[in-house]
């Protein structure tokens, strides 16, 4: 059973500098995710890295769906302007 | 490659724009196929669907096929573009409609 607190620690656990915030309902989640990783990257990219590190959770379908908004600190800051 | 491999790559190479979604555009069968459907719906171009849940093997081929772990998945042009996230976030900016016109453009040119 996933968490969202779990699948905030895996997710800033592998990116550098990274802040997430996530919510659901044990199945389905969101996420706005912070981090440099995603500089220069299109958003596939970005989602790949993020999908990488939680892998085996989606594989086994413990985590159904999350729904990511992935952002560099730049974008974030713009966004909260 | 195996045989759902190789259906999967005819599928994309065959339209220049398709969604793999579960359920149809007029049933969704799951509220992010919906969302995802109703984005290139609304870029008024014709596109093509596959619905994964009438074929447990592409289901998980499609899955394997582009590397991404979820559905739906949008092709444009044979090249995978995203899951639902990314096509509304470009739905919503106006590139999602410019890049599957200049797909199916190109088709009819």
């Amino acid at each position: 059973m996933m968490d969202s607190e779990r699948i905030k620690q895996l997710i800033e656990a592998g990116l550098p500098d990274c802040s997430a915030e996530v919510g659901g309902d044990g199945r389905h989640f969101q996420a706005v995710i912070v981090s440099p990783a995603f500089e220069g990257k299109p958003l596939l990219q970005r989602h790949r890295l993020v999908y990488g590190l939680l892998e085996e959770h989606i594989h086994s379908d413990e985590l159904h769906a999350l729904s990511m908004q992935t952002l560099t600190p730049e974008q974030w800051r713009a966004g909260q302007g | 490659m195996d045989e759902v491999q190789q259906a999967i790559k005819q599928q994309v190479e065959a339209h220049p724009v398709i969604l793999f979604m579960k359920g149809t555009p007029q049933f969704p069968q799951c509220g992010f196929s919906m969302k995802a459907s109703q984005a290139l719906a609304g870029c008024e171009v014709e596109f093509a669907y596959v619905n994964v849940l009438e074929d447990e093997r592409i289901r998980q081929g499609v899955k394997d096929y582009g590397n991404w772990p979820t559905i739906p998945q949008l092709y444009v042009n044979g090249e995978l573009v995203g899951g639902s996230d990314i096509i509304l976030q470009m739905y919503e900016s106006g590139e999602l409609e410019t890049l599957v016109k200049d797909a199916v453009g190109k088709q009819q040119a």
